[in-house]
């Protein structure tokens, strides 16, 4: 059996090349695996909730009420053995493909895996985190409950505040000014296609660049083999791993799903007049908290095109994330990183990630100043002076208990 | 060969090789004339190729952006509507259903003649409040009806409904980023993100009953 498909497909030199590939062992390196075990999960859950969505807004006698189509057939994939089970398993992995794509990249950051020859994997790491959130986006639309209907018209909002180009953007990938009857298909076309299509695309990539160009090794291999490439195979033992860890992966999710349901859209009934009072999902929250902070009277005009409060709040992060794209580029190096590094042997590095941290926490504490009662000053001092106050003292710490070493380079 | 094999011979010969050369260059010519001449056609395909494809390939990205239909039901509020509750339609709002400085009433305008109700779209959304006439400022009095003003509900931030009261400051509210107004001055911002007071609509009573007397006063909407 084995030499009839290896002669057809040449499954031994395939093994040689690529199943041999040593993986370095450390509990940090499986942030990554984890991420391609939500996706995985996205997928097969997605199937399951795909074939009985209906994307649709007409309004369906469903007993006395008239409700949406999609929210109607969001309510019988819950009335279905474990759909509802299903439902929050597919809401539970995508948040925790966010957060271990999240820690994923602090990981490469700290440890400076980012650095020349993964340069390329840097940037499709970022674009896959940002494509997983527009994947995360448009998902809340579809039950379109009165959370997800306001959810997404403020996103599209968000959209239609680009200047010049916004408007028509923003009706092409909501369909027209939400919500219409094309809003619905639209987001689903995206959210069930072409998102899936892309990431599944860039993992691909990301995954063969991380096996052409190896692990970088974590430092104790340069003293326990130096020059050697230390970790267990792919095959099999690596991939045994995988498999036990993607298995306990689904388990603990089905569990988690089973205990707290997610968006239970009775909660907040088919869209009505009325705004509900609503969060977005906690990776938004540092987004909706710069909202939120942006005083009214920050609007302009130039050369007849308006910028508002509205377009500050988006464009402020968004440049954020753009610096971070560039951000291996402009540090230009000869040589070529195999040993990650310490993060104790770089306490600027560390103390800055430790501070845009800490901008993170702070600007989400804004999402909540209301029930804080914190005031919009406050706010600003807190997302501005707060992280450079943390990564000061970050620094200061790392310097006191790690004193610097001869030859050690301070960056 | 040898030279002197050569130069007895070298006039005549040298006779017909220009001839050829001449016949050659003539031919070269020919090629290349012919050659600019395909290169021209082709050009000249090409660039209606690229045209007829590209003017198809904008009238499908022209069509990505669907045509915004108005049906009677997304009409504007205008002069002589009447209002009725938004969680209920078949409710037309009398000044006295609306509770004296209480959290604002949803309504829809409704057409009294073709019975239409304006809810097709969330920017024909219309809170109701009634205050004491003592406390309207005196820009919003004119447009006020026995103590009741209209406001568009729809955020000038991102287009939530303002569907909250604070009622410790007496202030509308928007759920979505707490943008503040206050309805006695003109739906002026008294806090939070939204860049333009709220859409005031002008009302009159007329037997008891709330009457639109005129479209919103500035543009409905955000951004
Ligand atoms: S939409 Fe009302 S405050 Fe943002």
């Amino acid at each position: 059996m084995f030499s009839w498909l290896d002669e057809r497909l040449a499954l031994s030199r395939m093994y040689k090349k690529f199943f041999r590939k040593m993986f370095p062992v450390h509990h940090s390196f499986f942030l990554g695996e984890i991420t391609i075990f939500s996706f995985l999960t996205l997928v097969l859950t997605g199937v399951f909730l795909s074939i009985n969505f209906e994307p649709s807004i007409r309004m369906v006698q469903v007993g006395t009420k008239q409700l949406p189509a999609a929210y109607a057939s969001v309510q019988f994939i819950d009335s279905l053995p474990f759909g509802m089970v299903i439902r929050s398993m597919h809401h539970w992995a995508a948040s925790v493909f966010i957060a271990a794509a999240f820690l994923h990249m602090i990981r490469i950051l700290l440890t400076g895996a980012y650095k020349k020859p993964r340069e390329i994997n840097w940037i499709i790491g970022l674009l896959l985190l940002s494509f997983a959130v527009m994947a995360a986006f448009t998902g809340y639309s579809l039950p379109f409950d009165a959370f997800s209907a306001t959810a997404t018209k403020v996103g599209y909002e968000i959209a239609a505040s680009i200047p010049v180009l916004g408007t028509w953007l923003g009706q092409l990938f909501f369909g027209g000014t939400f919500p219409t009857e094309h809003s619905i298909p639209r987001l689903t076309a995206i959210h069930m296609i072409w998102l899936p299509l892309i990431i599944g695309a860039l993992i691909g990539a990301h995954v063969l660049i991380m096996f052409l160009q190896k692990h970088t090794q974590p430092k104790y291999a340069e003293k326990v083999a130096p020059g050697k490439i230390l970790g267990v195979p792919f095959w099999p033992q690596q991939a045994l791993i995988m498999g036990v860890l993607f298995a306990v992966f689904v388990g603990v999710l089905a569990m988690v799903a089973g205990l707290f349901n997610a968006n239970p859209i009775e909660h907040f009934g088919p869209p009505g007049p009325a705004t509900p009072t609503v969060k977005p999902d906690w990776y938004f929250l540092w987004l909706y908290g710069f909202l939120k902070m942006i005083p009214s009277s920050w609007h302009f005009t130039v050369f007849g095109v308006y910028v508002g409060p509205e377009f500050i709040g988006v464009l402020i992060p968004s440049l954020l994330i753009l610096f971070g794209f560039a951000f291996p580029l402009l540090q230009p190096s000869k040589t070529k990183l195999r040993y990650l590094e310490l993060p104790s042997e770089h306490p600027v590095r560390t103390a800055t990630v430790i501070g845009v941290l800490a901008f993170f926490i702070a600007s989400t504490i804004a999402a909540y100043n209301a029930e804080l009662s914190l005031s919009t000053g406050f706010l600003w001092f807190l997302v501005l002076l707060g992280p450079v106050v943390v990564a000061v003292l970050a620094y200061l710490l790392l310097r006191a208990i790690y004193p610097r070493r001869e030859g050690a380079s301070g960056d | 060969m040898t030279p002197n094999d050569d130069a007895p011979t070298g006039a005549p010969r040298s006779a017909q090789a220009d001839d050829e050369a001449r016949a050659r260059a003539e031919a070269e010519d020919q090629e290349a004339l012919i050659q600019r001449r395909r290169f021209l056609q082709a050009g000249i395909g090409v660039t209606v190729a690229l045209t007829v494809t590209g003017l198809s390939a904008l009238s499908v990205t022209g069509s990505l952006r669907p045509i915004a239909k108005i049906t009677p039901q997304q009409e504007p509020p205008a002069d002589g509507d009447i209002l009725v509750r938004a969680d209920d339609t078949t409710r037309v709002v009398q000044a006295s259903d609306i509770p004296v400085d209480q959290k604002q009433v949803l309504c829809y305008p409704k057409d009294p003649k073709s019975g239409v109700v304006k809810n097709g779209t969330d920017n024909n959304l219309v809170m109701l409040q009634r205050f004491d006439a003592s406390q309207l400022g005196p820009d919003t009095t004119p447009h006020a009806a026995d103590g009741v003003v209209g406001y568009s509900a729809v955020c000038t931030h991102l287009c939530c409904t303002v569907s909250d009261w604070d009622s410790k400051n007496g202030w509308l509210l928007c759920p979505c980023h707490h943008s503040q107004f206050d309805p006695r001055a003109d739906g002026k911002v008294m806090g939070g993100p939204a860049p333009r007071p709220l859409p005031l609509l002008p009302l009159r009573a007329s037997n008891g009953q709330i009457v639109v007397a005129g479209g919103f006063l500035t543009s409905v909407g955000c951004s």
